[in-house]
């Protein structure tokens, strides 16, 4: 159940209250620690709980807005992905499975989905592609693969420094305090603030990046 | 599906992929690839919860203001949507003369959509709605059949879904993504003993290099 003091006095500048949910498969906690939005959706999937929804809505539908102006480059459209979205996630809280991902990214998805089908529709092309044919709804199983490992090696013999300035800002901040600070992935996500999920992807991505500017595309 | 896929998209077009952006018809390519290929998968799924966070991070004014209430209370005015049952549509396959091809689930709507197979040689080409800018189709390569050496006047975008093919650049199998941009020249061929099914996305028609082939230039449409 959720702790209604965990949905009160949050407000936009406070990130601190994001969720660490998706814990990893070599923690002994089984469980993934749920952070405040995941259960705020299962709160709204079960009982549809308005407040609980509001907070969501709060935090959430500005950043979609601003998101929506970066992608459409006009306020009214953004708006109109907003609605559509939140309203998703007003209706389909129930389909959202935190075992597959934190509620940022699953309301991220159905924003870029919405976004991909207002475009589509605008060019009146409702008979063609559609988001549902691209993205598979979270149903491709959690791969829990092992290659970053082997690139550590090639971390430590400095073989990657001069590709490091090129990876993008978020990627290279978290892989400069695990391989230079050696700080853990769950310190970083605190000191971050941001999902240790979203820490993990973010190492992933910088290697395969590292790889990609080293090796060439994978081919 | 044993094969390992070899041939990936690039990171960065991977990117444009999970952010959507990239045009539909060279996002269905992709999202076929990723069907056939659990790495990009689990790329794709990294970059969207790199995408989220960055999108929740953000700073952003609070929701306030009669705006803002006025949308939040009209969404909580509806219902809930009905449990959606998870549709588990009837796996379309594909039939191409006497042989049957599966396809994967990205592909499984839009395939009902093709036009009429034409063949010409060994070849077998089927149009699946696409735009004045992106061609998008199916192509059935026969056993022993080559395509002749050809040019690209724009970007060619080749998945292929199953069977073999090689070219000078290598051998493909499904779910191998081959890019060929307007410096390359090359020329499938299926050297193996079943079928080889692709998807195909042009920019621009095919311009045949060699000899008598280039009779067949004005047969580009065939091809586009």
């Amino acid at each position: 159940m959720l702790d209604p003091s965990g949905l009160t006095g949050h407000h936009g500048a406070d990130i601190s209250h994001l969720s660490t949910c998706m814990s990893s498969s070599n923690e002994i906690t089984p469980v993934p620690a749920l952070g405040q939005w995941e259960e705020a959706l299962g709160v709204v999937a079960v009982h549809r709980d308005k407040k609980a929804y509001a907070e969501l809505f709060s935090y959430f539908a500005p950043r979609l807005k601003a998101f929506g102006i970066k992608m459409f480059g006009n306020e009214q459209q953004a708006m109109e992905m907003v609605q559509d979205t939140m309203l998703n996630v007003w209706q389909k809280a129930a389909l959202f499975d935190a075992s597959r991902g934190c509620a940022s990214t699953w309301i991220f998805t159905i924003a870029r989905n919405v976004r991909f089908d207002m475009l589509r529709k605008k060019q009146s092309r409702k008979d063609d592609i559609s988001a549902d044919d691209l993205w598979e709804n979270g149903d491709y199983p959690e791969q829990e693969g092992n290659h970053s490992q082997q690139w550590d090696l090639y971390l430590v013999a400095e073989k990657v420094a001069p590709y490091f300035d090129a990876l993008p800002p978020a990627q290279r901040l978290v892989m400069e305090k695990v391989y230079l600070e050696e700080q853990s992935h769950q310190e970083v996500s605190e000191q971050l603030g941001i999902p240790l999920g979203t820490v993990k992807s973010r190492i992933r991505l910088a290697l395969d990046r590292l790889r990609e500017a080293i090796d060439g595309p994978r081919s | 599906m044993a094969h390992v896929v070899k041939f990936h998209p690039s990171l960065s077009l991977l990117e444009q992929y999970s952010e959507g952006t990239l045009t539909p018809e060279v996002a269905l390519v992709v999202a076929a690839h990723l069907d056939f290929c659990p790495h990009c998968q689990s790329l794709h799924r990294d970059i969207e919860a790199d995408l989220a966070c960055s999108l929740a991070q953000q700073p952003a004014a609070a929701a306030e203001g009669q705006d803002w209430q006025q949308m939040l209370e009209a969404i909580v005015g509806t219902t809930a949507a009905a449990p959606v049952q998870k549709v588990v549509a009837n796996e379309v396959s594909l039939q191409v003369g006497d042989h049957q091809f599966k396809l994967p689930r990205s592909l499984q709507r839009i395939a009902q959509k093709r036009s009429k197979w034409l063949s010409l040689g060994g070849i077998a080409t089927a149009k699946l709605p696409g735009t004045a800018d992106h061609h998008l189709s199916l192509l059935c390569i026969n056993t022993g059949t080559e395509v002749p050496l050809h040019t690209h006047k724009g970007m060619e975008i080749t998945l292929v879904l199953a069977g073999e093919m090689v070219d000078e650049m290598g051998r493909y199998a499904a779910g191998d993504l081959i890019i060929n941009t307007p410096d390359h020249t090359h020329t499938p061929r299926n050297l193996s003993d079943e079928p080889c099914l692709c998807l195909s996305v042009l920019t621009a028609p095919l311009e045949f290099k060699q000899g008598l082939t280039r009779l067949l230039n004005p047969l580009q449409r065939f091809f586009y």
